[in-house]
């Protein structure tokens, strides 16, 4: 009935945003590498990846919550609780790193389960559920801790995870890439993907089709909360000590590289794909600005904007869906008010 | 005509279109200063459009509306208020978090947002106002803790407190007590003796008679009659909405019914409004489900497909007796709803129709949950041929197909999970008569090869041309059960709940 250029709508206009942000990612390269000497080299790239992984975990998992409409606030805070646990698991109890991380990822599995209760259960707000949570498990690791204690001297055998190469690579690497591969997977080529969307678009529309929506949400938040667990243990042997204060607002970076990345804080539009160049558009600034000699101050203002013009292109479709919704109601009268 | 003995309201000939559907096509009305005239009419007659149109929030495109005498160009909402037309709906649009007092301030109050709150005036005035309608209502309650009628009351005090001189109201007794009614009929009455003219429109019969001096039907978008009410009967009345000849149009049905599929015994669910409610539809049956809107209908289809579930009472599905407490259960069970909201319920606008079609069998299309994109076609191919659904391909958004396209795609999801019961929730509502027509002949060539049909329809001849067998709800309740070939008086008159 209109325009089926304008109609083929979301998924090209995704390809195009991605498109462009490849095009950011390469011009910041380009440019850092001209200016900073020392920029291009293969340990600068390295340290780049090594510090994006944890951030790019969270990032990975808060774009099937972004897809369902919803927002997870208490990522970086979950991040810092799971950390001192991991510590404290090691340390206090006796366990071995690898018995210690395989049950931190069970603690963030339930963690990111309560967020699932609240959520599906109450029906509240995500933004007030995570909002909470956010208090909730940065106060229990600042109580655990009393807001002193850090976990330090873990053994070398644990430190290679964060801090040496392996496969020529540095060691979190193909971890990161097995994660982002299985949710790449999941969100587009399994049928979760699908639902994540659906739930996104429209929720009321999704129960009706027959999905099981409270379970979908569940499961966004629960992957959530188990990789967070994983970007704990990593960032644990990067840095070689736990403390309470761990990934403090790392939230915020990893939503505003899923936005970047082109997923619709609205819900349904996105990618995994696009998170990953948003992760390395934001990692490749804030590294080279570093070597262009510019204070950390510039790396947040220009985040910012480079925040504001993907919002906008983010919101277009939507948008014109809208205004497309509004010109279309040829309802004679609202028979049932 | 001077303006000393014109009516208060006079529309002549106004006409709205939307689209390709003619809402209003020359309606004339006019009303009296100091009267109650009431505006009857079936679901989609023209009723609210009528309102609208007098409120300025929809602009004629045909026509013209005079007050006194005056021609009133480009009515605007707020022109309209200011000229004293106020419309109190059925759902009151008040702040819900402010006290009554600052709700009517808000109404009746103009100026600057600099300017300074008298809080004393408001309260008195508040006082003031509903001490003169009778309500028992505290001025500084928030609006929230108030009854649905109590919050009727608050506009109703708006109304008079602007200085309203005509009044329309939108089935104000919807939800209302006997004596609730009692004391609004009171206000209405008290109106009228100040010489404001009332714009009344109920589904309840007896309350016009009781109410109104005159009455106009509307049908199809026209006036088909003004009369006063003292010379009318009930039956008169039914007569005048229903008065059209039935199109011979429809699919006529062939074959006889099979077993019974479905069977409702005492079905009851108290969050939906739903109570008692025994029915049963065999095979090959298309069942019409007539009643007027918020008889309960629709929240029994909800009940049906697990939605709001049933919490007494029993359904049985080919003579087991099932429990549907979730979507996902009816549809295992082969119960399938093809809701009526089909923009926010009936299809993702935003997602291709291909995975709208998809939607309700993921497990069966996609095994291991992998997505199959050359089956997810082919499955649209075929339904977008069998239904003869008009888009550029599967890859279309659901967005860009028109009314009745989009139907066609809620209804292939359905389909698709090859359903046992298929319940049809106004099926034809907002489609244009072509794709009507089709749609028709789909529903019934479905029940001809053996699906047990639930058609919910607020479309008289729809209902009388394509059912089986007629179930007339009224009250969350099914009240009459008429045989397909019933006379539209007759459904109308058990949907008003008239003895005919």
């Amino acid at each position: 009935m209109s325009n089926p250029s304008i109609q083929r709508g979301w998924k090209a206009a995704l390809l195009r945003h991605e498109t462009l942000l490849l095009l950011v990612v390469a011009v910041e390269w380009l440019y850092f590498n001209s200016v900073g000497p020392r920029f291009g080299s293969v340990d600068n790239s390295f340290d780049i990846i090594r510090h994006s992984v944890e951030i790019g975990l969270l990032a990975v998992v808060m774009t099937p919550i972004i897809l369902t409409g919803g927002i997870d606030l208490s990522a970086g805070s979950l991040l810092g609780l799971c950390a001192i646990l991991f510590g404290k698991l090691w340390r206090d109890a006796g366990l071995s790193p690898v018995m210690a991380g395989v049950c931190t990822l069970g603690i963030g599995a339930v963690a990111g389960g309560l967020n699932a209760v609240l959520i599906t259960g109450l029906r509240l707000p995500p933004l007030i559920v995570t909002l909470g949570t956010y208090s909730l498990f940065r106060g229990l690791g600042e109580a655990i801790t009393r807001g002193v204690d850090t976990f330090t001297n873990f053994p070398a055998s644990f430190l290679f995870l964060g801090q040496e190469r392996w496969l020529g690579v540095p060691a979190q690497v193909p971890l990161f890439l097995l994660v982002a591969g299985a949710v790449w997977v999941l969100v587009h080529r399994m049928t979760f993907g699908r639902t994540f969307r659906a739930v996104g678009f429209a929720p009321e529309g999704a129960r009706y089709a027959g999905i099981p929506v409270e379970r979908r949400i569940a499961l966004a938040y629960v992957l959530a909360g188990t990789v967070a667990a994983l970007a704990a243990i990593i960032y644990t042997a990067r840095l070689g000590q736990a403390k309470a204060d761990a990934g403090t607002g790392y939230e915020l970076f990893a939503i505003t590289a899923v936005v970047l990345g082109g997923t619709s804080i609205f819900g349904g539009i996105g990618s995994v794909h696009g998170t990953l160049l948003g992760v390395a558009a934001i990692a490749v600034l804030n590294n080279g600005l570093v070597h262009a000699r510019q204070p950390r101050e510039v790396a947040g203002m220009l985040t910012g904007l480079l925040l504001v013009l993907a919002l906008s292109t983010s919101a277009l479709p939507k948008l014109l869906a809208l205004l497309r919704s509004h010109r279309q109601t040829v309802n004679p009268e609202p028979i049932k008010s | 005509m001077s303006a000393a003995n014109a009516p208060l309201l006079q529309l002549s000939s106004v006409a709205k279109s939307f689209g390709a559907v003619r809402a209003l096509r020359g309606v004339s009305f006019d009303l009296r200063a100091g009267e109650v005239h009431a505006l009857l009419g079936e679901n989609g007659a023209g009723k609210s459009t009528l309102i609208k149109v007098i409120t300025g929030a929809h602009q004629p495109d045909g026509g013209t509306l005079a007050m006194d005498g005056g021609l009133l160009e480009k009515l605007s909402p707020a022109a309209a208020r200011k000229l004293g037309i106020a419309c109190i709906y059925q759902q009151p649009a008040l702040f819900p978090d402010l006290a009554v007092a600052e709700n009517i301030a808000l109404r009746l109050e103009s100026g600057g947002a600099l300017r300074k709150v008298d809080w004393a005036a408001r309260r008195l005035q508040a006082v003031g106002l509903l001490e003169r309608i009778g309500a028992d209502i505290s001025p500084d309650a928030e609006v929230r803790s108030l009854s649905m009628p109590e919050q009727q009351l608050v506009e109703i005090a708006c109304a008079i407190g602007s200085g309203a001189r005509i009044v329309i109201m939108d089935e104000p007794t919807a939800s209302l007590t006997r004596k609730e009614v009692a004391l609004l009929f009171a206000v209405v009455r008290d109106l009228r003796s100040r010489g404001v003219g009332v714009v009344y429109i109920s589904h309840r019969l007896e309350e016009i008679f009781e109410l109104a001096d005159r009455v106009t039907v509307l049908r199809d978008g026209q006036s088909v009659g003004t009369c006063p009410v003292s010379g009318m009967t009930e039956a008169g009345l039914i007569k005048l909405m229903v008065g059209r000849e039935v199109a011979q149009l429809y699919p006529p049905a062939e074959g006889v019914a099979g077993q019974v599929v479905l069977a409702l015994k005492q079905l009851g669910c108290a969050a939906g409004g739903v109570k008692n409610v025994s029915l049963e539809i065999r095979a090959g049956e298309i069942v019409g489900l007539a009643g007027l809107v918020g008889a309960g209908r629709t929240e029994l289809a909800r009940v049906l497909f697990g939605i709001t579930p049933a919490d007494s009472g029993e359904i049985s599905l080919n003579g087991r007796s099932i429990t549907v407490a979730s979507p996902q259960d009816a549809v295992g069970q082969g119960i399938a709803y093809v809701p009526e909201d089909r923009r926010r319920h009936g299809v993702i606008l935003e997602m291709h129709i291909a995975q709208n079609m998809s939607m309700a069998i993921h497990s069966r299309i996609f095994p291991a949950a992998w997505l199959r994109d050359g089956a997810e076609a082919r499955l649209a191919q075929e339904f977008i041929r069998n239904l003869g659904i008009k888009a550029y391909g599967p890859q279309a958004p659901g967005g860009s197909l028109s009314g009745g396209n989009q139907q066609k795609v809620s209804l292939a999801r359905w389909l698709a999970t090859r359903p046992k019961v298929l319940i049809l929730d106004e099926p034809t509502q907002g489609v244009d008569v072509g794709a009507k027509s089709e749609i028709h002949k789909i529903i019934r060539r479905l029940a001809m090869e053996g699906l047990a049909v639930l058609m919910i329809s607020s479309d008289l001849p729809e209902v009388l041309g394509m059912s089986d067998r007629i179930a007339v709800m009224r009250g969350g309740t099914i009240t009459a059960l008429l045989p397909g070939k019933s006379e539209a008086h007759a459904v109308m008159a058990a949907a008003l709940g008239q003895n005919p």
